[in-house]
């Protein structure tokens, strides 16, 4: 799986430096050529970051997994819009040489037509949507309508690159490849066609807030193991109306016969309907994506976050017998804590020590958490739970010596 | 660091397109005095067919469009599209090429003021 990591970066790096070398500049003025080349650095990157927004099971896991991809889709995203922010104000400076008048026409909407204010507008499109993305988190809806402006000012950047170069093999190329991939993404992963279907076969309230479903396999069984997740869409019920979206949820337990656990919180709007969802409701199952957890023999730290205790639940239900554990379960009050009774009833059989800590209002305090082992090099880490608390553990867990391959880590941030 | 990147970037990108607009107006650079080439044609010279084929190189290039004799050579490494597609027109009639590029698909008003700082003058006839 580590060399696989590095599929993604190539890409990365691949398309853009292919792009540039195509469009090579051959004797023009610096800004000229610079504004050129950082178009193309641009449109190979924006390529890039569509190739890793596919979500399928089989192209996350030949591409180092899915939380890979997703840091590359915007590393490469990201760096797409800078270089294309630097292609017209790299054309106008191209300008000034001639008068500061020609530089502004070279900018100035009112002095092109619509091949340039294809340009524009796409420009204008990615800033918008990149908005959603870098401003205050938003909840999945509004976020998911700013994402499709990025989709909007793709497609107009390759209508400009098309109206201006015309149907030359490497802008069809890009053109093609953009437009597969887009739509490989949209019918595949969000429309999501070859999900399997399940059935919500029971549910019980595992906390405040906080449901857990049994699923059972419609037909076919996805192939999963504990610390992976999958992507699901619930129908409608009787009395129940779902959102029609495909959330990701992490396994809490994988059962005989190919039934499947999921937990899941009230944290934003659809979570919220989520939890008058009723028995007999069809679930459509994308995945199973993340790394799974390897067995290992070495003691074994969890430090998991509210709902980020589900992978957790997940290896213990799954495990015989393990490594020595120590399981530091952070939540706000333990009426809001899942599987807390289940997680006391296992502590101190095989090697599996439960701490729970419950924080109320306050940030806990890691450091003191983390003094009373006098092991912590020797353990393997596992971490999941709000990108805070992942980013706060990661660099206490650093700071006391822990190498970092030892630390692995599941974010709250995917989406 | 990316929000950071995105925030920094777009606000940087807005000012200079402001000081851009800003600085329109302002005069144009000093041309530097230089020694007019050996050839230099007048800006109103009137060529024949034969006048401006004598010119179809890459370094060299004329081309008449709508009636007007035009010298591209300087132009042609600037040209947004691979400059290839020009050379064919170079020491020949291009307005139909020009107007359609090819594709149906007129010049922009830019493009229009553009090629007018390349007239070097007319057609007449042979």
């Amino acid at each position: 799986m580590t060399w696989r990591r590095g599929l993604a970066p190539a890409i990365c790096i691949a398309l853009p430096v292919a792009s540039m070398a195509w469009a090579w500049p051959d004797g023009l003025p610096p800004w000229r050529g610079g504004a050129i080349l950082s178009a193309w650095a641009g449109t190979g990157l924006l390529l890039a970051s569509l190739i890793l927004a596919v979500r399928t099971p089989g192209v996350a896991n030949r591409l180092g997994g899915v939380a890979t991809l997703d840091r590359w889709h915007h590393l490469s995203g990201s760096l797409a819009y800078l270089l294309l922010l630097i292609h017209p104000l790299a054309l106008a400076i191209n300008g000034l040489d001639e008068s500061p008048l020609v530089a502004w026409q070279t900018l100035s909407p009112t002095d092109q037509t619509w091949p340039e204010w294809l340009g524009w507008l796409a420009l204008l499109l990615l800033m918008a949507g990149l908005a959603g993305s870098f401003g205050p988190r938003l909840d999945y809806r509004p976020w998911r309508a700013l994402h499709w402006l990025l989709v909007g000012g793709v497609l107009l950047g390759l209508a400009h690159i098309y109206a201006l170069l015309g149907n030359t093999m490497p802008v069809m190329l890009v053109i093609g490849a953009s437009i597969l991939t887009l739509g490989w993404r949209l019918i595949i992963s969000d429309l999501g066609w070859q999900a399997i279907p399940y059935r919500v076969e029971s549910i019980s309230h595992c906390a405040d807030r906080s449901i857990e479903l049994t699923l059972a396999p419609c037909a076919r069984r996805l192939s999963a193991r504990p610390g992976q997740f999958v992507l699901a869409a619930f129908g409608d019920g009787p009395h129940f109306q779902a959102c029609g979206e495909f959330h990701p949820f992490t396994l809490s337990a994988i059962e005989d016969r190919g039934r499947l656990r999921i937990a899941i919180k009230a944290l934003g709007r659809c979570t919220r309907r989520l939890q008058a969802l009723e028995a007999g409701v069809v679930v459509r199952l994308q995945g199973p994506f993340g790394e799974p957890v390897v067995p290992t023999t070495q003691p074994r730290l969890w430090i998991a976050g509210g709902i980020g205790i589900t992978p957790f639940m997940a290896i213990l239900r799954n495990e015989t017998c393990g490594p020595p554990t120590c399981l530091i379960h952070l939540f706000r009050s333990p009426y809001e804590a899942p599987f807390l009774d289940e997680l006391e009833a296992r502590s101190g059989q095989h090697g599996f020590e439960y701490r729970p800590v419950s924080t109320g209002e306050c940030i806990p305090d890691l450091a003191a958490l983390l003094d009373t082992f006098t092991d912590l090099p020797m353990r393997i880490v596992h971490l999941c739970g709000p990108p805070a608390l992942i980013d706060s553990a990661h660099a206490a867990l650093l700071a006391r010596g822990v190498a970092p391959g030892a630390i692995h880590s599941d974010r709250f941030d995917f989406r | 660091m990316m929000r950071k990147l995105y925030l920094s970037s777009t606000v940087m990108f807005w000012i200079a397109v402001a000081a851009l607009w800003g600085t329109a107006d302002a005069p144009s650079k000093p041309a530097i005095a230089s020694p007019p080439p050996a050839e230099q044609p007048a800006p109103s010279g009137r060529y024949t067919t034969r006048d401006v084929a004598r010119h179809a190189l890459p370094k060299d290039c004329w081309m008449i469009i709508r009636g007007e004799v035009y010298d591209l050579s300087s132009y042609i490494p600037d040209h947004p599209a691979d400059p290839a597609v020009m050379l064919p027109w170079c020491g020949r009639e291009a307005s139909e090429a020009y107007r359609t590029k090819g594709t149906g698909r007129a010049h922009s008003a830019y493009a229009d003021r553009q090629l007018a700082r390349y007239r070097i003058g007319t057609l007449k006839a042979p």
